[in-house]
């Protein structure tokens, strides 16, 4: 047991600064797509619908893009990466209390899941924030949902939902929670008044973090 | 009963006009013929004592899980009898491949099981390149090894540190999570996506790899020298290999009988593994050794994964070593042609395999029958000797997603 403590010593901090701090994100790390510079676009690039062209206008809508660059790669000069964490500095100054948070998987790919869980390992530890899973929705603050909702999973997300005592937010987490994405169920926005959206096929678990602070601040 | 071809997946079967017949999905279409008789099951006796219960377990469970509901029947502490409600997360993926472009279907393929995305994307594209008669290059089947085995690695250390996790050993649990994080990390770096997503397509790869493999090189060497160290202290941490020696024992027979695949298999002592029985893509140029064990219980299958960590880092540097001295094209054009084939590869979970039907180009059909379905059968029957709080011990041995069983 004491060359467990011993190694883990030995390993050092590896925990991330955010969001106190800015901080370099790892490479290869994707933020959402930004539209940039002009020249003509064809709807069609996009797998998911997510881009929109009106009387020359390129919007593209956040919450169904899967970030698979395939826009950034056809249109170099009209979409790119935002590769640079988000701080929310301000939002963790308001914070005053801990959050509880619970997790309802409505019909997700699973890898929402993982992304959650990294939450708590030593890169991101978000207890170090006040940030705490619960078992139980009584005591719960947040509900992270992911995946689009089927039909079987309604009635228990409803119902979870239902015995969370207020103040109480509601994140989407993953495209397919924002929007069904590519599963082709509806999104979460069906069934609850969602709060925040996080995006992304899966979102990196900083962007899950920078969704459950938007959160707090909302609960604050 | 009527054979309809290959590609024929049967919905549903209900009387008609007395009648008992079936309906299939077969090129897209629903067909309706004569039932096959039904097989003679014996009715599930109903369960009866003093102060036995019955136990839902899910689908919202304590802890971020995925959905799924385990019924346990119980007397309080030993499992007597349990079964998987599986179903709750059923999102019809198949159906959503029919009328895709066949690059456009890699980006469902990958999001069926999204844990080992790099898996089913492969079998998919496999499956479409035999349909229309072309191969991916060299260069992207060494690519595609590399990202699988990668994938293969976070898949293990995930099942690693949830069994440490469950023994309460914080350290262990902490260091696992780390080289997950790493290795995910070195995915993203590779392809832009944690999940390797958006690489393979149908006829190879997109791109190259962006860091440059050096770097692959030190996270391996240094990844080695921890794993050896975790591993001989995993093992002998008494607290951990006491939850796992002799918990969920599943004999070799009864693995055999239900078609069990992946380490599940391994770890009773099946020598099973698609990458060496049929071998794919760049698989067919290098070496792999099956790693078994005999025991059949928890412990075996965590001792399967750890060796098969081991030579996951092995078959990466021989790919590397590939990759440096050749290159070559990435892509080939996929001809806008008909056809049908199966395409298979081996994910974490076990072994994967796809029936791609296309029509000029565009998916007129797909199915998919996953690791987790089959090895999920066997779930139910690992609790022969043991109680509740092994539970989690057994569930994370078995390192299932219910994404790849619902789809």
């Amino acid at each position: 047991m004491l060359e467990w403590v011993y190694r883990g010593l030995r390993r050092g901090r590896v925990t991330t600064g955010y969001p106190h701090r800015d901080e370099e994100p790892f490479l290869g790390f994707r933020g959402h797509v930004d539209v940039i510079g002009d020249g003509p676009v064809s709807e069609s690039v996009c797998p998911t619908g997510a881009i929109t062209v009106q009387a020359g206008d390129v919007a593209l809508d956040r919450r169904r893009c899967i970030m698979c660059g395939e826009c950034v790669a056809r249109y170099p000069e009209r979409f790119a990466f935002h590769s640079t964490y988000e701080t929310a500095e301000g939002v963790v100054r308001e914070r005053r209390r801990s959050v509880h948070v619970r997790h309802v998987d409505a019909g997700s790919d699973g890898a929402e899941e993982w992304e959650i869980q990294a939450l708590t390992n030593p890169y991101y530890d978000v207890q170090r924030l006040g940030i705490f899973f619960t078992a139980s929705p009584r005591h719960a603050d947040i509900l992270l949902v992911t995946g689009g909702v089927t039909e079987p999973m309604r009635e228990p997300l409803l119902r979870t939902w239902a015995v969370m005592p207020a103040p109480k937010a509601v994140v989407a987490v993953g495209t397919d929670a924002c929007s069904g994405g590519l599963s082709g169920l509806p999104g979460v926005g069906s069934v609850l008044d969602v709060d925040v959206h996080v995006p992304g096929s899966p979102p990196s678990p900083i962007a899950i973090l920078h969704g459950i602070l938007l959160a707090m601040k909302g609960l604050a | 009963m009527t054979r309809l071809g290959e590609g024929a997946r049967l919905v549903t079967t209900h009387r008609r006009g007395g009648e008992p017949v079936a309906t299939y999905a077969y090129r897209g279409q629903l067909v309706t013929v004569p039932a096959p008789p039904a097989p003679a099951v014996p009715a599930a006796l109903p369960l009866q004592g003093q102060d036995v219960f019955t136990l839902p377990y899910g689908p919202v469970r304590s802890g971020v899980f995925e959905a799924v509901q385990f019924v346990i029947e119980t007397g309080g502490e030993d499992v007597s009898r349990l079964s998987t409600r599986l179903g709750f997360k059923h999102r019809g993926m198949e159906a959503r491949l029919r009328g895709l472009d066949a690059d456009r279907g890699a980006y469902v393929a990958e999001r069926i099981a999204g844990i080992a995305s790099v898996a089913y994307a492969t079998a998919y594209a496999q499956a479409v390149e035999r349909a229309l008669g072309v191969e991916a290059p060299p260069r992207a089947q060494r690519w595609r090894v590399v990202y699988a085995e990668l994938e293969r690695i976070a898949n293990h250390l995930d099942v690693l540190a949830k069994e440490a996790e469950t023994a309460a050993l914080a350290v262990a649990t902490a260091r696992f999570n780390i080289h997950k994080e790493n290795v995910l990390r070195l995915q993203a770096a590779f392809t832009g996506s944690r999940f390797a997503r958006g690489v393979i397509v149908p006829g190879g790869v997109r791109a190259d790899g962006r860091v440059d493999l050096d770097a692959l090189l030190r996270v391996l060497d240094a990844f080695d020298g921890d794993l050896r160290h975790d591993r001989r202290m995993f093992l002998a941490t008494g607290s951990q290999a006491d939850r796992l020696v002799g918990t969920g024992v599943l004999p070799r027979e009864l693995v055999e009988r239900f078609g069990g695949v992946g380490p599940v298999a391994r770890g009773s002592g099946i020598s099973t593994d698609a990458r060496h029985e049929r071998p794919y893509g760049d698989y067919r140029r290098l070496g792999l050794e099956v790693i078994t064990e005999e025991a059949g219980d928890a412990m075996a299958r965590v001792l399967v994964r750890f060796g098969e960590l081991s030579e996951s880092v092995r078959i990466l540097r021989q790919a590397i070593d590939h990759l440096r001295r050749r290159n070559g094209e990435l892509r080939v054009a996929l001809p806008d042609a008909s056809g049908a084939a199966y395409g298979w590869a081996e994910a974490p979970q076990g072994e994967v395999v796809v029936w791609v039907e296309l029509d000029g180009g565009t998916i007129a059909d797909a199915h998919f029958a996953t690791p987790d379905t089959r090895n999920w059968a066997l779930f139910e029957h690992a609790f022969p000797s043991d109680v509740l709080t092994d539970f989690a011990f057994i569930e994370h041995s078995f390192g299932l997603t219910p994404a790849g069983a619902d789809r």
